[in-house]
């Protein structure tokens, strides 16, 4: 028994089923050497691949030069479009492509300048490279299989294992094609050296190349070629083997050589076998040994239409229609012009299509070359298609199938390793396009399960969709649950101030009650400062004591330069102290107008206190001071009005309430102006002052003061113009005048300070003006009264 | 009278066996679920699109397999349909929704009138639409369903249904519908 090694070397040859043997028609096109035609001034260079791997690395208006690569981009079977000769690309567009369907597809047009410059090439010896590098020469020069099926040939020298043969393949078993046949016969040498390329980047145990017995001459030159190279002795051989159809076929070709079938599904490279065109290996020699990227073919121009049939080297992009003109073609009535050979090939819907790497031929048969359609007639069931057949299918079965579109039971019979070799339709009796049918059925079939794989891929997202709700959904419940935690803490300490608050107000009950109780005894109290214990406490009552003094002051001198100089004393730093400054200026003029007017029976008192509380005001810098100072001030002028009515009795004696928390100590402060003013209104007139609805609002510290202030403010001017009324009717304009002066200074100072405050300090801007406002309403209101 | 007893003994023992054999057969071999659920759900075209009124392509498997009509997929057309009924031994039913234009379509946002409301991205089921509040949305095409639920919610109109264009990869080979000057693809015998 001899092993595989002996048997090729012996040159045993093995039987590929089925078969036919079509007339050859070859001497229409191989007698005259490859020629060349001149270069046309057009050419179109589909770029399919730019958007999904690729991108384009030129622009229109560009200019390139011949073997210029057009685009750039990464995968392992992207390849490199190149330039197939200088001149300027002159647009990207759409355009009908060399296929079945002519579908438009991306292409860049170039249009020639005739100079037909090379670009930089870059030749290299195999010593010089690594095998890496080879391969990327190679994939850099957009090689790809010559034979038709266009497939990047560094995929195939790059195999995961090993590979013990390699065939080159030299059948050329289509009728009328002989471009493989003249490339063996004019470029031997450089076919071999090529396949010493394959050799040293395979380095396999044989090499066979392979040629019809139909080709002497080929076989001849490449034998010679053979010899003539530097190849190991005993590695390459070339065997001749019997003309049939379609023995090039990959898969049968390895069946005839080794007599080893490629199972379904499987790749050659699986059994340890490659197969490369000889187009190819002439063109990875001419990429490795002189650079040339793979820019033009070999293509058989044939056909009894065509006035010089032969081989002809072709740019690739060049038109179809350009190719034909050149060879004078004459075109007959329902011209079909037929890309490949006769039994695969397919026809073209236009000829201003490009020539692309896998186009070999060009057929423009006349009608006594091929017969005009035949209608198709039944089926007889001969079973001829099925002894035809080299990949041992069921052509009968498959077509029922197909016919009726029950194309899962078409796959169930092997459809997909229907090789489209078309055997089976040149033997139908009944002139049955058999292979049209399987294409058909074979493209639905692509299509199902291309949306099989859409429907998982859906699926897929979908879930995961889902997911993504769900989690999103548990992440905003545990938020919220967290949020509601800290909400829960939050209200522990709002307790803690309503605590406070009630305190506050209890204290402000407390006040008033001595209030209305101290109010008969008429004694009126300073005290204040001496109870003073803690530093804090010191502070708010040195502020009561400067506004006590301002005051004083004010109503000292009565005039408006003075005013105006104890406000400039007070070194406020802070626009909400402004405020709360312009608002107790407000009130500070307004109760010194009031006292300067209607008794001087304060001035006494409130001298005695100027000299010792001028430099507390100047350092007053804490913002809760302040506040309580403006407090204060309230207080103050409602002494300076107890001063002026006597019957009003001052108890200061809150303040000194040990309450640790501050915010209750405002909150009684605040209490208890509104006590004992309450205490003045029960006393004078009938006026309700509701206590309870400001001490609430204790967390808004501020508003709640400004609001007491305001409040304080208001009654005591009512008091005060009441007062007048009862003691002087004779000052009717006094109420008057101060409502305008005291109103528009307000609102000034309100809006002014406005201006350049931010929200926060706005609001209570406007809470001020509020303020001002009410006040000056109630001046106008005690206006009238008194004119009354 | 002992073949009796003899025959009695071994029929029980025989049983206990096999009983054995059954009961551990039940517990090892237990299929989870119901796999009619699973063979429905990889019939239907999985746009999600909840034409038939449940949410979703597995819910509706559930409920054919629970009883419900396998008419309500407009998406998967009558060949979905003849299926189901095949798988489900059921009659054929009519689709109930309008029929159903078999051309298949994707999602197209007319970039330029998108405010960017995220509406539509709250629609997708596949998340097929890639944007943000007040940025521009577009829709990856590969990876629509065309279940139009982007459609409704958009509140300028700018989401157009266009049909899938047809390129080299998904051309399918029919030569009647291109315009084909259509050869004879063997030569003729006397040519030689």
């Amino acid at each position: 028994m001899l092993t595989l090694l002996e048997q090729l070397d012996k040159g045993s040859l093995w039987q590929s089923p089925g078969g036919i043997h079509p007339p050859q028609l070859k001497t229409l096109s191989n007698q005259s050497a490859i020629a060349r035609l001149p270069l046309a001034t057009r050419f179109i260079v589909p770029v399919p691949l730019v958007g999904e791997q690729a991108t384009l690395s030129v622009g229109v208006g560009d200019k390139v030069l011949k073997g210029q690569s057009l685009t750039e981009g990464a995968g392992f079977t992207y390849l490199p479009v190149h330039a197939p000769t200088s001149g300027q690309i002159v647009a990207i567009e759409q355009h009908a492509t060399n296929h079945p369907s002519s579908l438009p597809t991306l292409s860049c047009i170039i249009e020639s300048d005739g100079q037909d410059t090379w670009c930089d090439l870059i030749p290299n010896s195999l010593e010089q490279l690594s095998k890496l590098q080879i391969l990327d020469k190679i994939k850099q020069a957009g090689i790809a299989g010559m034979g038709g099926a266009a497939f990047p040939s560094h995929v195939k020298l790059n195999p995961a294992s090993e590979i013990d043969l390699v065939i080159i393949n030299g059948i050329e078993c289509e009728p009328y094609i002989t471009s493989d046949d003249r490339l063996m016969r004019d470029h031997s040498d450089e076919i071999v050296s090529g396949v010493g390329v394959i050799n040293h980047l395979l380095n396999p145990q044989r090499i066979i190349i392979a040629i019809e017995d139909n080709k002497p001459e080929a076989a001849q030159a490449m034998q010679a070629a053979l010899n003539r190279s530097n190849l190991p002795k005993g590695v390459a051989r070339v065997t001749v083997i019997p003309t049939k159809y379609p023995s090039g076929g990959e898969k049968q070709l390895i069946q005839i050589i080794t007599g080893k079938e490629v199972p379904s599904g499987a790749i050659p490279a699986q059994l340890g076998i490659v197969v490369h065109n000889v187009g190819t290996a002439f063109a990875i020699q001419e990429a490795i040994y002189q650079g040339k990227p793979l820019i033009e073919r070999v293509v058989t121009l044939t056909g009894e239409q065509i006035g010089q049939p032969g081989n002809y080297w072709l740019p690739i992009g060049t038109t179809v229609a350009d190719a034909l003109q050149s060879v004078h073609f004459i075109e007959s009535a329902e011209q079909k012009v037929i890309v490949g050979g006769p039994m695969m090939g397919y026809a073209l819907a236009e000829l201003d299509v490009p020539i692309l790497k896998g186009t070999n031929c060009l057929l423009v048969p006349s009608h006594n070359e091929i017969a005009a359609d035949v209608d198709e007639k039944a089926c007889i069931r001969c079973g001829e298609c099925a002894v035809a057949c080299p990949a041992l299918l069921l052509p009968q079965q498959l077509f029922w199938h197909a016919k009726a579109e029950e194309y899962d039971k078409a796959a169930s019979y092997n459809l997909k390793d229907c090789i489209e070799c078309g055997c089976c339709s040149y033997v139908c009796p009944s002139d049955i396009p058999l292979v049209e049918y399987y294409r058909v059925a074979k493209s639905a079939l692509k299509i199902e399960a291309e949306e099989k794989r859409q429907a998982e891929q859906a699926k897929i997202r979908f879930e995961a969709r889902l997911q993504r709700l769900e989690d999103e959904k548990n992440a905003r419940e545990a938020k919220a649950k967290e949020a509601a935690a800290k909400r829960q803490a939050n209200m522990k300490s709002t307790d803690k101030d309503a605590v406070a608050a009630a305190m506050a107000r209890i204290a402000a009950k407390k006040a008033q009650d001595s209030a209305a109780s101290s109010a008969p005894t008429a004694g009126s109290t300073t005290q204040v400062p001496q109870t003073v214990v803690d530093p804090k406490k010191a502070a708010v009552n040195a502020a009561i004591e400067r506004a006590k003094a301002k005051k004083a002051a004010q109503a000292n001198t009565v005039s408006d330069d003075e005013f105006d100089k104890n406000t400039a004393e007070v070194n406020v730093d802070d626009k909400q102290a402004k405020i709360a400054a312009a608002v107790a200026r407000a009130k500070a003029k307004k109760a010194a107008q009031v006292n300067a007017e209607s008794t001087v029976q304060t001035p006494n008192t409130a001298e005695t206190s100027v000299a010792g509380t001028e430099p507390p005001a100047d350092t007053v810098d804490d913002k809760k001071v302040r506040v309580a100072a403006a407090v204060a001030k309230a207080k103050a002028k409602k002494l300076a009005q107890a001063g002026q009515t006597d019957d009003t009795t001052v108890t200061t004696e809150p303040t000194t309430d040990a309450v640790d928390d501050k915010k209750a100590r405002v909150a009684a402060a605040v209490a208890k102006a509104k006590a004992k003013k309450l205490a003045q209104a029960n006393q004078t007139d009938d006026t309700v002052v509701a206590v309870e609805p400001t001490t609430d609002r204790v967390d808004d510290k501020k508003a709640s003061v400004a609001a007491a202030v305001a409040k304080a403010k208001a009654k005591k001017l009512a008091q005060a113009s009441q007062i007048d009324i009862g003691e002087a009717v004779s000052r009717p304009t006094v109420g008057v005048e101060s409502t305008a002066e005291i109103a528009p200074n307000v609102a000034l100072t309100a809006t002014a300070d406005s201006a350049e405050l931010s929200p926060e300090q706005i609001k209570k801007a406007k809470v001020a003006a509020a303020i001002a406002k009410a006040k000056a309403k109630k001046l106008a209101n005690s206006a009238e009264q008194e004119e009354q | 009278m002992t073949s009796i007893f003899i025959a009695v003994a071994v029929l029980s023992l025989l049983a206990l066996v096999f009983g054995v054999i059954l009961g551990f057969a039940s517990k090892k071999f237990k299929v989870e679920g119901n796999p009619v659920i699973d063979q429905v759900e990889a019939l239907l075209p999985q746009t999600q699109c909840g034409q038939c009124g449940y949410p979703g392509c597995r819910p509706y498997a559930e409920a054919i397999a629970n009883g419900d009509h396998i008419n309500k997929c407009p998406p998967g057309g009558t060949a979905t349909m003849e299926k189901i009924a095949e798988l489900m031994g059921v009659d054929q039913e009519p689709l109930n929704a309008e029929a159903q234009s078999t051309v298949k379509k994707v999602a197209y946002i007319r970039e330029d009138e998108c405010i960017g409301c995220t509406k539509c991205i709250q629609a997708c089921p596949v998340d097929a639409i890639l944007g943000a509040g007040k940025l521009m949305h577009t829709v990856i095409a590969k990876d629509c369903t065309g279940c139009d639920l982007c459609v409704e919610p958009c509140p300028v109109d700018c989401i157009d249904m266009i049909p899938v264009e047809t390129t080299l990869q998904n051309w399918d080979w029919k030569l009647n519908t291109i315009p084909v000057k259509v050869i004879h693809s063997e030569p003729e015998e006397q040519a030689c």
